[in-house]
Protein backbone atom coordinates (compact mmCIF):
# COMPACT_ATOMS: atom_id res chain seq x y z
CA UNK A 1 0.00 0.00 0.00
CA UNK A 2 3.24 2.14 0.40
CA UNK A 3 3.70 2.19 -2.98
CA UNK A 4 0.69 3.92 -3.90
CA UNK A 5 0.44 6.03 -1.26
CA UNK A 6 3.91 7.63 -2.67
CA UNK A 7 2.64 7.03 -6.02
CA UNK A 8 -0.47 8.95 -5.75
CA UNK A 9 1.07 12.10 -3.89
CA UNK A 10 3.87 12.75 -5.96
CA UNK A 11 1.80 12.37 -8.98
CA UNK A 12 -0.77 14.77 -7.37
CA UNK A 13 1.48 17.42 -6.53
CA UNK A 14 3.16 17.59 -9.80
CA UNK A 15 -0.23 17.27 -11.86
CA UNK A 16 -1.07 20.40 -9.77
CA UNK A 17 1.64 22.31 -10.78
CA UNK A 18 1.26 21.04 -14.22
CA UNK A 19 -2.22 22.64 -14.74
CA UNK A 20 -1.24 25.57 -12.34
CA UNK A 21 1.22 26.68 -15.15
CA UNK A 22 -0.50 25.47 -18.46
CA UNK A 23 -3.76 27.78 -17.22
CA UNK A 24 -1.20 30.61 -17.22
CA UNK A 25 -0.11 29.94 -20.57
CA UNK A 26 -4.00 29.27 -21.38
CA UNK A 27 -4.79 31.84 -20.15
CA UNK A 28 -2.72 34.31 -22.08
CA UNK A 29 -2.58 32.57 -25.12
CA UNK A 30 -6.37 31.91 -25.61
CA UNK A 31 -7.12 35.56 -24.89
CA UNK A 32 -5.13 36.71 -28.12
CA UNK A 33 -6.71 34.14 -30.27
CA UNK A 34 -10.21 35.49 -29.43
CA UNK A 35 -8.94 38.53 -30.59
CA UNK A 36 -7.67 36.87 -33.85
CA UNK A 37 -10.63 35.15 -34.10
CA UNK A 38 -13.41 38.23 -33.72
CA UNK A 39 -11.05 39.76 -36.54
CA UNK A 40 -11.95 36.59 -38.91
CA UNK A 41 -15.73 36.49 -38.10
CA UNK A 42 -16.01 40.32 -38.86
CA UNK A 43 -14.40 39.84 -42.40
CA UNK A 44 -16.34 36.98 -42.84
CA UNK A 45 -19.58 38.76 -41.86
CA UNK A 46 -18.24 41.84 -44.26
CA UNK A 47 -18.17 39.72 -47.27
CA UNK A 48 -21.44 38.24 -46.89
CA UNK A 49 -23.15 41.67 -45.98
CA UNK A 50 -21.15 42.71 -49.95
CA UNK A 51 -22.61 39.20 -51.59
CA UNK A 52 -25.40 38.05 -49.99
CA UNK A 53 -26.10 34.55 -52.26
CA UNK A 54 -22.59 33.37 -50.94
CA UNK A 55 -24.00 30.75 -48.55
CA UNK A 56 -21.96 28.62 -45.81
CA UNK A 57 -19.06 26.31 -47.01
CA UNK B 1 -32.01 17.02 3.15
CA UNK B 2 -31.69 19.83 5.94
CA UNK B 3 -28.40 19.78 7.55
CA UNK B 4 -29.31 23.24 10.04
CA UNK B 5 -31.25 21.12 12.13
CA UNK B 6 -27.77 18.98 13.04
CA UNK B 7 -25.72 22.34 13.50
CA UNK B 8 -24.31 22.11 10.09
CA UNK B 9 -24.40 25.67 7.94
CA UNK B 10 -23.46 26.80 4.98
CA UNK B 11 -20.98 29.38 4.48
CA UNK B 12 -23.00 30.46 1.32
CA UNK B 13 -23.52 34.86 2.10
CA UNK B 14 -25.80 37.45 0.11
CA UNK B 15 -22.32 38.49 -0.81
CA UNK B 16 -21.61 35.09 -2.62
CA UNK B 17 -25.35 35.26 -4.01
CA UNK B 18 -24.62 38.93 -5.80
CA UNK B 19 -20.92 37.52 -7.29
CA UNK B 20 -23.38 34.66 -8.51
CA UNK B 21 -25.76 36.40 -10.20
CA UNK B 22 -23.97 39.26 -11.52
CA UNK B 23 -21.23 36.47 -13.47
CA UNK B 24 -24.16 34.80 -14.83
CA UNK B 25 -25.51 38.16 -15.97
CA UNK B 26 -22.28 39.40 -17.75
CA UNK B 27 -21.68 36.02 -19.11
CA UNK B 28 -25.45 35.38 -20.61
CA UNK B 29 -24.96 38.72 -22.03
CA UNK B 30 -21.78 38.43 -23.45
CA UNK B 31 -23.28 35.16 -25.62
CA UNK B 32 -26.16 37.27 -26.48
CA UNK B 33 -23.65 39.41 -27.89
CA UNK B 34 -21.99 37.42 -29.95
CA UNK B 35 -25.01 36.53 -32.36
CA UNK B 36 -23.79 39.47 -34.55
CA UNK B 37 -21.00 37.56 -35.72
CA UNK B 38 -22.77 34.48 -36.95
CA UNK B 39 -23.13 34.59 -40.65
CA UNK B 40 -24.03 31.05 -41.79
CA UNK B 41 -24.65 27.38 -40.27
CA UNK B 42 -20.53 26.60 -40.20
CA UNK B 43 -19.77 29.91 -37.99
CA UNK B 44 -22.59 28.12 -35.78
CA UNK B 45 -21.34 25.35 -35.56
CA UNK B 46 -17.61 25.31 -35.56
CA UNK B 47 -17.19 28.66 -35.14
CA UNK B 48 -15.94 28.80 -38.70
CA UNK B 49 -13.23 26.57 -38.44
CA UNK B 50 -11.11 29.22 -37.16
CA UNK B 51 -10.03 28.21 -33.43
CA UNK B 52 -6.43 28.39 -32.48
CA UNK B 53 -4.46 26.44 -30.25
CA UNK B 54 -4.89 27.98 -27.25
CA UNK B 55 -8.26 29.15 -27.66
CA UNK B 56 -9.03 25.55 -28.52
CA UNK B 57 -7.65 24.35 -25.19
CA UNK B 58 -9.53 26.53 -23.36
CA UNK B 59 -12.75 25.86 -24.92
CA UNK B 60 -11.92 21.77 -24.79
CA UNK B 61 -11.00 22.09 -21.28
CA UNK B 62 -14.26 24.45 -20.22
CA UNK B 63 -16.56 21.96 -22.12
CA UNK B 64 -14.94 18.86 -20.32
CA UNK B 65 -14.55 20.22 -16.73
CA UNK B 66 -18.48 20.93 -16.12
CA UNK B 67 -20.27 20.89 -13.20
CA UNK B 68 -21.14 17.39 -13.71
CA UNK B 69 -17.94 16.36 -14.40
CA UNK B 70 -16.85 17.80 -11.22
CA UNK B 71 -20.15 16.03 -9.15
CA UNK B 72 -19.89 12.55 -11.00
CA UNK B 73 -15.72 12.54 -9.78
CA UNK B 74 -15.97 14.07 -6.68
CA UNK B 75 -18.99 11.06 -5.72
CA UNK B 76 -16.21 8.74 -7.29
CA UNK B 77 -13.33 10.56 -4.88
CA UNK B 78 -15.84 9.73 -1.85
CA UNK B 79 -16.59 6.38 -2.69
CA UNK B 80 -13.22 4.86 -4.08
CA UNK B 81 -10.86 7.28 -2.27
CA UNK B 82 -7.12 8.00 -3.71
CA UNK B 83 -7.61 4.16 -6.28
CA UNK B 84 -9.86 6.54 -8.17
CA UNK B 85 -7.38 8.75 -9.37
CA UNK B 86 -6.45 5.94 -11.80
CA UNK B 87 -9.34 7.35 -14.16
CA UNK B 88 -7.86 10.76 -14.24
CA UNK B 89 -4.22 9.16 -14.99
CA UNK B 90 -5.43 6.81 -17.84
CA UNK B 91 -7.70 9.89 -19.30
CA UNK B 92 -4.52 11.74 -19.65
CA UNK B 93 -2.33 9.36 -20.99
CA UNK B 94 -4.80 7.92 -24.23
CA UNK B 95 -5.56 11.47 -24.45
CA UNK B 96 -1.51 12.54 -24.84
CA UNK B 97 -1.33 9.19 -26.78
CA UNK B 98 -3.74 10.86 -29.48
CA UNK B 99 -2.23 13.98 -29.66
CA UNK B 100 1.14 12.67 -30.51
CA UNK B 101 -0.31 10.12 -33.03
CA UNK B 102 -3.72 12.02 -34.26
CA UNK B 103 -5.33 8.46 -33.91
CA UNK B 104 -8.83 9.13 -34.72
CA UNK B 105 -9.08 13.08 -34.64
CA UNK B 106 -6.76 13.60 -37.37
CA UNK B 107 -7.95 12.14 -40.10
CA UNK B 108 -11.81 13.41 -39.25
CA UNK B 109 -10.25 16.92 -39.53
CA UNK B 110 -8.75 16.19 -42.62
CA UNK B 111 -12.08 15.22 -44.34
CA UNK B 112 -13.60 18.34 -42.57
CA UNK B 113 -16.50 16.56 -41.54
CA UNK B 114 -18.77 18.74 -38.90
CA UNK B 115 -20.15 15.41 -36.89
CA UNK B 116 -19.13 11.72 -36.73
CA UNK B 117 -22.09 10.44 -39.02
CA UNK B 118 -20.98 12.58 -41.30
CA UNK B 119 -17.56 10.04 -41.82
CA UNK B 120 -20.20 7.52 -42.08
CA UNK B 121 -21.55 8.78 -44.77
CA UNK B 122 -18.32 9.19 -46.67
CA UNK B 123 -17.05 5.65 -45.50
CA UNK B 124 -20.64 3.75 -45.29
CA UNK B 125 -23.12 5.50 -46.86
CA UNK B 126 -26.27 7.52 -46.33
CA UNK B 127 -28.01 4.90 -44.16
CA UNK B 128 -25.40 3.96 -41.82
CA UNK B 129 -25.46 7.97 -41.31
CA UNK B 130 -28.90 7.92 -40.72
CA UNK B 131 -28.73 5.44 -38.26
CA UNK B 132 -25.34 6.02 -36.31
CA UNK B 133 -27.11 9.99 -35.91
CA UNK B 134 -29.72 8.35 -34.47
CA UNK B 135 -27.99 6.41 -31.89
CA UNK B 136 -25.96 9.23 -31.47
CA UNK B 137 -27.90 11.49 -30.19
CA UNK B 138 -30.39 8.87 -28.56
CA UNK B 139 -26.83 8.74 -26.20
CA UNK B 140 -26.32 12.03 -26.22
CA UNK B 141 -29.33 12.98 -24.72
CA UNK B 142 -29.65 10.43 -22.23
CA UNK B 143 -26.02 11.01 -21.28
CA UNK B 144 -26.77 14.55 -20.51
CA UNK B 145 -30.48 13.51 -19.00
CA UNK B 146 -28.94 13.99 -15.42
CA UNK B 147 -27.31 16.96 -15.58
CA UNK B 148 -29.85 18.95 -13.97
CA UNK B 149 -30.28 16.33 -11.47
CA UNK B 150 -26.24 16.73 -10.95
CA UNK B 151 -27.03 20.43 -10.93
CA UNK B 152 -29.80 21.02 -8.62
CA UNK B 153 -28.33 18.79 -6.20
CA UNK B 154 -24.60 21.10 -6.11
CA UNK B 155 -26.54 24.29 -5.79
CA UNK B 156 -28.27 22.12 -2.24
CA UNK B 157 -25.54 21.33 -0.89
CA UNK B 158 -23.31 24.43 -1.44
CA UNK B 159 -26.01 27.09 -0.19
CA UNK B 160 -27.86 24.69 2.33
CA UNK B 161 -31.01 25.84 0.49
CA UNK B 162 -33.71 22.54 1.15
CA UNK B 163 -36.57 23.35 -0.12
CA UNK B 164 -36.90 21.66 -3.83
CA UNK B 165 -39.50 24.13 -5.16
CA UNK B 166 -36.76 26.66 -5.22
CA UNK B 167 -34.15 24.64 -6.73
CA UNK B 168 -36.76 23.40 -9.43
CA UNK B 169 -36.86 27.22 -10.04
CA UNK B 170 -33.08 28.33 -10.29
CA UNK B 171 -32.58 24.92 -11.91
CA UNK B 172 -34.83 26.15 -14.82
CA UNK B 173 -33.97 29.28 -14.63
CA UNK B 174 -30.27 28.66 -15.92
CA UNK B 175 -31.95 26.20 -18.20
CA UNK B 176 -33.58 29.15 -19.95
CA UNK B 177 -30.37 31.47 -19.63
CA UNK B 178 -28.43 28.53 -21.39
CA UNK B 179 -30.82 28.24 -24.08
CA UNK B 180 -30.92 31.56 -24.99
CA UNK B 181 -27.16 32.18 -25.87
CA UNK B 182 -26.80 28.98 -27.65
CA UNK B 183 -29.58 29.30 -30.17
CA UNK B 184 -28.76 32.98 -30.61
CA UNK B 185 -24.67 32.62 -30.39
CA UNK B 186 -23.94 28.78 -31.81
CA UNK B 187 -20.35 27.99 -31.45
CA UNK B 188 -18.77 31.21 -30.91
CA UNK B 189 -20.58 31.96 -28.32
CA UNK B 190 -19.72 28.89 -26.85
CA UNK B 191 -16.08 28.85 -27.40
CA UNK B 192 -15.97 32.25 -25.61
CA UNK B 193 -17.66 31.82 -22.72
CA UNK B 194 -15.74 28.63 -22.41
CA UNK B 195 -13.03 30.54 -22.45
CA UNK B 196 -14.09 32.89 -19.32
CA UNK B 197 -15.14 30.27 -17.26
CA UNK B 198 -11.92 27.77 -18.24
CA UNK B 199 -10.17 31.00 -16.69
CA UNK B 200 -12.34 31.05 -13.28
CA UNK B 201 -12.51 27.81 -12.83
CA UNK B 202 -8.94 26.85 -13.49
CA UNK B 203 -8.10 29.26 -10.93
CA UNK B 204 -10.45 28.73 -8.31
CA UNK B 205 -10.08 25.07 -8.11
CA UNK B 206 -6.60 25.37 -7.68
CA UNK B 207 -6.91 28.11 -5.06
CA UNK B 208 -9.97 25.26 -3.37
CA UNK B 209 -7.37 22.46 -3.50
CA UNK B 210 -4.80 24.42 -1.83
CA UNK B 211 -7.57 25.31 1.11
CA UNK B 212 -8.54 21.54 1.35
CA UNK B 213 -5.33 20.91 2.08
CA UNK B 214 -4.30 23.61 4.18
CA UNK B 215 -7.79 22.95 6.36
CA UNK B 216 -7.76 19.19 6.52
CA UNK B 217 -3.64 18.45 6.48
CA UNK B 218 -1.78 15.98 4.04
CA UNK B 219 -0.90 13.07 6.26
CA UNK B 220 -4.34 13.00 8.11
CA UNK B 221 -6.27 12.49 4.64
CA UNK B 222 -3.94 9.74 4.09
CA UNK B 223 -4.45 8.63 7.18
CA UNK B 224 -7.74 8.73 7.71
CA UNK B 225 -8.46 7.21 3.96
CA UNK B 226 -5.67 4.33 5.04
CA UNK B 227 -7.69 3.09 8.25
CA UNK B 228 -11.19 3.59 6.53
CA UNK B 229 -10.86 1.87 3.35
CA UNK B 230 -7.42 0.09 3.88
CA UNK B 231 -5.54 -0.83 0.33
CA UNK B 232 -8.80 -0.31 -1.62
CA UNK B 233 -8.86 3.57 -0.96
CA UNK B 234 -5.02 3.75 -2.64
CA UNK B 235 -4.49 0.16 -4.87
CA UNK B 236 -6.89 0.25 -8.22
CA UNK B 237 -6.29 -3.10 -8.78
CA UNK B 238 -7.27 -4.29 -5.09
CA UNK B 239 -10.82 -5.87 -5.78
CA UNK B 240 -12.36 -5.06 -3.05
CA UNK B 241 -12.34 -1.51 -4.47
CA UNK B 242 -12.13 -0.97 -8.28
CA UNK B 243 -10.70 -4.10 -9.79
CA UNK B 244 -8.79 -4.75 -13.17
CA UNK B 245 -11.95 -5.12 -15.33
CA UNK B 246 -12.92 -1.66 -14.30
CA UNK B 247 -9.19 -0.11 -14.82
CA UNK B 248 -9.23 -1.35 -18.56
CA UNK B 249 -12.63 0.10 -18.95
CA UNK B 250 -11.25 2.81 -17.86
CA UNK B 251 -8.54 3.42 -20.08
CA UNK B 252 -11.87 2.77 -22.98
CA UNK B 253 -13.24 5.84 -21.86
CA UNK B 254 -10.14 7.52 -21.86
CA UNK B 255 -10.15 7.01 -25.57
CA UNK B 256 -14.00 7.42 -26.21
CA UNK B 257 -14.03 10.88 -24.25
CA UNK B 258 -11.34 12.38 -25.96
CA UNK B 259 -11.58 10.99 -29.79
CA UNK B 260 -14.77 9.41 -29.73
CA UNK B 261 -17.51 11.10 -28.24
CA UNK B 262 -18.66 13.85 -30.76
CA UNK B 263 -18.63 17.00 -27.56
CA UNK B 264 -14.92 16.24 -27.92
CA UNK B 265 -14.46 15.57 -31.55
CA UNK B 266 -16.40 18.65 -32.80
CA UNK B 267 -13.92 20.55 -31.31
CA UNK B 268 -11.19 18.81 -33.46
CA UNK B 269 -12.87 19.41 -36.79
CA UNK B 270 -13.17 23.37 -35.18
CA UNK B 271 -9.69 23.44 -35.47
CA UNK B 272 -7.81 25.80 -37.78
CA UNK B 273 -5.53 22.74 -39.23
CA UNK B 274 -4.38 19.01 -38.52
CA UNK B 275 -1.46 20.44 -36.96
CA UNK B 276 -3.29 22.56 -34.53
CA UNK B 277 -5.59 19.44 -33.70
CA UNK B 278 -2.55 17.57 -32.46
CA UNK B 279 -1.46 20.12 -29.93
CA UNK B 280 -4.94 20.48 -28.72
CA UNK B 281 -4.73 16.79 -27.84
CA UNK B 282 -1.17 17.13 -26.69
CA UNK B 283 -2.34 19.79 -23.91
CA UNK B 284 -5.51 19.15 -23.33
CA UNK B 285 -3.99 15.53 -21.99
CA UNK B 286 -3.40 17.75 -18.86
CA UNK B 287 -7.18 19.23 -18.76
CA UNK B 288 -8.30 15.85 -19.30
CA UNK B 289 -6.22 14.75 -16.04
CA UNK B 290 -7.07 17.86 -13.90
CA UNK B 291 -10.42 17.57 -14.81
CA UNK B 292 -11.31 14.27 -13.05
CA UNK B 293 -8.38 14.75 -10.77
CA UNK B 294 -9.24 18.04 -8.98
CA UNK B 295 -13.26 16.78 -8.00
CA UNK B 296 -11.60 13.45 -6.75
CA UNK B 297 -9.34 14.89 -4.45
CA UNK B 298 -12.39 17.43 -3.49
CA UNK B 299 -14.71 14.10 -2.83
CA UNK B 300 -11.65 12.36 -0.98
CA UNK B 301 -11.78 15.36 1.31
CA UNK B 302 -15.12 15.22 1.92
CA UNK B 303 -14.79 11.52 2.92
CA UNK B 304 -12.51 12.99 5.44
CA UNK B 305 -13.98 15.60 6.52
CA UNK B 306 -17.32 13.64 7.05
CA UNK B 307 -15.76 10.84 8.69
CA UNK B 308 -14.51 13.51 11.56
CA UNK B 309 -17.89 14.62 12.35
CA UNK B 310 -20.58 12.18 13.96
CA UNK B 311 -23.55 13.99 13.33
CA UNK B 312 -22.23 14.00 9.26
CA UNK B 313 -20.89 10.39 9.66
CA UNK B 314 -24.28 8.99 10.19
CA UNK B 315 -26.05 10.79 7.32
CA UNK B 316 -23.00 10.11 4.77
CA UNK B 317 -21.30 7.12 5.81
CA UNK B 318 -23.24 5.12 8.25
CA UNK B 319 -21.98 1.93 10.17
CA UNK B 320 -24.52 -0.26 8.54
CA UNK B 321 -26.19 -0.31 5.17
CA UNK B 322 -25.66 1.49 1.77
CA UNK B 323 -26.30 5.00 0.88
CA UNK B 324 -28.49 6.14 -1.88
CA UNK B 325 -26.82 7.54 -4.71
CA UNK B 326 -27.75 11.33 -4.42
CA UNK B 327 -26.81 11.56 -0.50
CA UNK B 328 -22.89 10.61 -1.81
CA UNK B 329 -23.59 13.16 -4.86
CA UNK B 330 -24.27 16.40 -2.06
CA UNK B 331 -21.13 15.43 0.39
CA UNK B 332 -18.53 17.62 -1.94
CA UNK B 333 -20.68 20.81 -2.24
CA UNK B 334 -21.41 20.34 1.37
CA UNK B 335 -17.60 19.89 2.54
CA UNK B 336 -16.87 22.89 0.52
CA UNK B 337 -19.67 24.99 1.79
CA UNK B 338 -17.52 24.59 5.17
CA UNK B 339 -14.18 25.29 4.36
CA UNK B 340 -14.21 28.03 2.03
CA UNK B 341 -14.84 31.48 3.25
CA UNK B 342 -17.56 33.73 2.35
CA UNK B 343 -16.92 35.70 -0.87
CA UNK B 344 -14.36 32.92 -2.41
CA UNK B 345 -17.21 30.53 -1.89
CA UNK B 346 -19.10 32.73 -4.64
CA UNK B 347 -16.39 32.92 -7.12
CA UNK B 348 -15.98 28.83 -6.70
CA UNK B 349 -20.36 28.30 -7.05
CA UNK B 350 -20.02 31.36 -10.18
CA UNK B 351 -17.64 28.99 -11.83
CA UNK B 352 -18.78 26.16 -10.94
CA UNK B 353 -22.60 27.28 -12.65
CA UNK B 354 -21.18 28.87 -15.58
CA UNK B 355 -19.13 25.81 -15.70
CA UNK B 356 -22.76 23.67 -15.35
CA UNK B 357 -23.85 25.89 -18.56
CA UNK B 358 -21.11 26.19 -20.57
CA UNK B 359 -21.61 21.89 -20.39
CA UNK B 360 -25.11 22.08 -21.59
CA UNK B 361 -24.31 24.76 -24.19
CA UNK B 362 -22.12 22.76 -25.74
CA UNK B 363 -24.06 19.16 -25.34
CA UNK B 364 -27.43 21.03 -26.52
CA UNK B 365 -25.41 22.33 -29.49
CA UNK B 366 -23.59 18.65 -30.71
CA UNK B 367 -27.07 16.79 -30.04
CA UNK B 368 -28.48 19.42 -31.50
CA UNK B 369 -26.49 19.81 -34.40
CA UNK B 370 -26.85 16.15 -35.23
CA UNK B 371 -30.43 15.62 -35.31
CA UNK B 372 -30.41 18.53 -38.02
CA UNK B 373 -27.22 17.28 -40.07
CA UNK B 374 -27.02 13.84 -39.30
CA UNK B 375 -30.92 12.54 -38.98
CA UNK B 376 -32.92 14.98 -40.73
CA UNK B 377 -30.64 16.68 -43.70
CA UNK B 378 -30.07 13.32 -45.50
CA UNK B 379 -33.63 12.67 -46.28
CA UNK B 380 -33.48 15.87 -48.37
CA UNK B 381 -32.22 14.44 -51.45
CA UNK B 382 -31.59 18.21 -52.89
CA UNK B 383 -30.04 18.97 -49.29
CA UNK B 384 -31.38 22.38 -46.93
CA UNK B 385 -30.37 25.23 -47.13
CA UNK B 386 -28.14 27.28 -44.51
CA UNK B 387 -30.91 29.45 -43.15
CA UNK B 388 -33.26 26.15 -42.50
CA UNK B 389 -30.82 24.18 -40.76
CA UNK B 390 -29.78 26.80 -38.81
CA UNK B 391 -33.60 26.85 -37.53
CA UNK B 392 -33.80 23.50 -37.38
CA UNK B 393 -30.75 23.32 -34.81
CA UNK B 394 -32.51 25.54 -33.04
CA UNK B 395 -35.39 23.80 -32.45
CA UNK B 396 -33.67 21.07 -31.46
CA UNK B 397 -31.93 23.05 -28.94
CA UNK B 398 -35.32 23.82 -27.18
CA UNK B 399 -36.82 20.73 -27.76
CA UNK B 400 -33.33 18.89 -26.35
CA UNK B 401 -33.51 21.32 -23.39
CA UNK B 402 -37.56 20.87 -22.25
CA UNK B 403 -36.86 16.63 -22.53
CA UNK B 404 -33.76 16.72 -20.14
CA UNK B 405 -35.98 19.48 -17.65
CA UNK B 406 -38.22 16.58 -17.38
CA UNK B 407 -35.82 13.51 -17.94
CA UNK B 408 -33.50 15.02 -15.02
CA UNK B 409 -36.14 15.20 -12.14
CA UNK B 410 -38.20 12.21 -13.04
CA UNK B 411 -35.40 9.34 -13.78
CA UNK B 412 -34.40 7.56 -10.59
CA UNK B 413 -30.64 7.46 -10.61
CA UNK B 414 -30.05 4.04 -8.63
CA UNK B 415 -26.24 3.78 -9.31
CA UNK B 416 -22.89 6.01 -9.38
CA UNK B 417 -23.69 9.56 -11.45
CA UNK B 418 -20.30 8.07 -13.48
CA UNK B 419 -21.55 4.87 -14.10
CA UNK B 420 -25.03 6.38 -15.50
CA UNK B 421 -22.62 8.66 -17.91
CA UNK B 422 -20.37 5.64 -19.02
CA UNK B 423 -23.24 3.85 -20.21
CA UNK B 424 -25.59 5.79 -21.26
CA UNK B 425 -22.46 6.90 -23.37
CA UNK B 426 -21.80 3.33 -24.09
CA UNK B 427 -24.76 2.92 -26.06
CA UNK B 428 -23.51 4.95 -29.15
CA UNK B 429 -19.38 4.79 -28.31
CA UNK B 430 -19.37 0.82 -27.89
CA UNK B 431 -20.27 0.72 -31.87
CA UNK B 432 -18.91 4.27 -32.95
CA UNK B 433 -15.50 3.13 -31.96
CA UNK B 434 -15.43 -0.25 -34.68
CA UNK B 435 -16.77 1.88 -37.08
CA UNK B 436 -14.19 4.79 -36.28
CA UNK B 437 -11.22 2.74 -36.06
CA UNK B 438 -11.99 0.24 -38.99
CA UNK B 439 -13.58 2.53 -41.12
CA UNK B 440 -10.11 4.97 -40.76
CA UNK B 441 -7.84 1.78 -41.01
CA UNK B 442 -9.01 -0.77 -42.72
CA UNK B 443 -9.88 -0.37 -46.47
CA UNK B 444 -12.24 -4.05 -46.57
CA UNK B 445 -14.27 -2.50 -43.67
CA UNK B 446 -18.37 -2.48 -44.97
CA UNK B 447 -21.54 -1.16 -44.70
CA UNK B 448 -23.47 -4.14 -43.43
CA UNK B 449 -20.31 -4.25 -41.16
CA UNK B 450 -20.85 -1.19 -39.89
CA UNK B 451 -24.56 -1.63 -39.50
CA UNK B 452 -24.24 -4.57 -37.43
CA UNK B 453 -21.62 -3.21 -34.86
CA UNK B 454 -23.98 -0.25 -34.47
CA UNK B 455 -27.23 -2.18 -33.59
CA UNK B 456 -24.74 -4.56 -31.60
CA UNK B 457 -23.48 -1.00 -29.19
CA UNK B 458 -27.34 -0.69 -28.82
CA UNK B 459 -27.06 -3.99 -26.88
CA UNK B 460 -25.07 -1.49 -24.19
CA UNK B 461 -28.51 -0.04 -22.89
CA UNK B 462 -28.34 -3.11 -20.01
CA UNK B 463 -25.85 -1.69 -17.90
CA UNK B 464 -28.55 0.44 -17.25
CA UNK B 465 -29.43 -0.11 -13.56
CA UNK B 466 -33.31 0.06 -14.47
CA UNK B 467 -33.11 -1.94 -17.06
CA UNK B 468 -30.86 -4.26 -15.35
CA UNK B 469 -33.77 -4.40 -12.69
CA UNK B 470 -36.12 -4.86 -15.60
CA UNK B 471 -34.26 -8.09 -16.86
CA UNK B 472 -33.48 -9.78 -13.07
CA UNK B 473 -29.91 -9.28 -14.47
CA UNK B 474 -26.79 -7.02 -12.06
CA UNK B 475 -23.75 -7.34 -14.14
CA UNK B 476 -21.76 -3.68 -13.30
CA UNK B 477 -21.15 -1.38 -16.07
CA UNK B 478 -17.78 -2.33 -16.54
CA UNK B 479 -18.04 -5.74 -17.78
CA UNK B 480 -21.34 -4.95 -19.69
CA UNK B 481 -19.19 -2.20 -21.66
CA UNK B 482 -16.18 -4.49 -22.17
CA UNK B 483 -18.44 -7.50 -23.49
CA UNK B 484 -20.19 -5.44 -26.00
CA UNK B 485 -16.70 -3.12 -27.42
CA UNK B 486 -15.66 -6.80 -27.89
CA UNK B 487 -19.01 -7.72 -29.28
CA UNK B 488 -18.88 -4.89 -31.65
CA UNK B 489 -15.35 -5.35 -32.94
CA UNK B 490 -16.21 -9.14 -33.79
CA UNK B 491 -19.46 -8.30 -35.72
CA UNK B 492 -17.56 -5.30 -37.94
CA UNK B 493 -15.04 -7.51 -38.57
CA UNK B 494 -17.24 -11.12 -39.28
CA UNK B 495 -20.05 -8.74 -41.04
CA UNK B 496 -17.58 -7.03 -43.52
CA UNK B 497 -15.67 -10.49 -44.33
CA UNK B 498 -18.85 -12.05 -45.16
CA UNK B 499 -20.55 -9.21 -46.60
CA UNK B 500 -17.97 -6.79 -48.52
CA UNK B 501 -19.25 -3.57 -50.07
CA UNK B 502 -19.67 -4.06 -53.65
CA UNK B 503 -19.10 -0.37 -54.75
CA UNK B 504 -17.51 2.34 -52.82
CA UNK B 505 -20.27 5.15 -51.77
CA UNK B 506 -20.72 8.08 -53.46
CA UNK B 507 -19.14 11.17 -51.46
CA UNK B 508 -22.10 13.57 -49.92
CA UNK B 509 -21.91 16.80 -50.47
CA UNK B 510 -22.65 19.04 -47.24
Amino acid sequence: MNFWINFWTIFFIASLALFAGMAVVVTIGGFFNIRSLFKGLTNRVNQQEESPHKDDD
Amino acid sequence: MDLSVIGIDSNFSLVDWCIVVGYLIIIVAVGVYIKRYISNVTDFIVAGRGLKTFLAIATMIGTELGLVTVMYSAQKGFTGGFAAFHIALAASIVTLVVGLTGFIVVPLRRMKVMTIPEFYERRFGRGVRILGGTILAFSGILNMGMFLKAGSIFVMGITGMTEDIHLKIIMSVLLGMVLLYTTLGGMVSVVVLDYIQFVVLSFSLLAASLLSIRYLGWQNIIDTVSELKGSAGFNPFDSEGFGVSYVVWMFFLGLVSCAVWQTAVIRACSAENTRTVKKIYTWASIGFLIRFLLPYFFGICAFVYISQHESLKSIFIPDAGSVDSQVTLMAMPVFLSQILPAGFIGIVSAGMLAAFMSTHDSYLLCWSSVLTQDVVAPWFKKGLSSNTRLLLTRIFIVAIGIFILVWGLWYDLGQDLWDYMAISGAIYFTGAIALLVFGLYWKRASKIGAYLALICGFGAIIGLKPIQALLGMDVSSAIVGLTVIALAIVVMVVGSLLFPDRSKPSKSKE
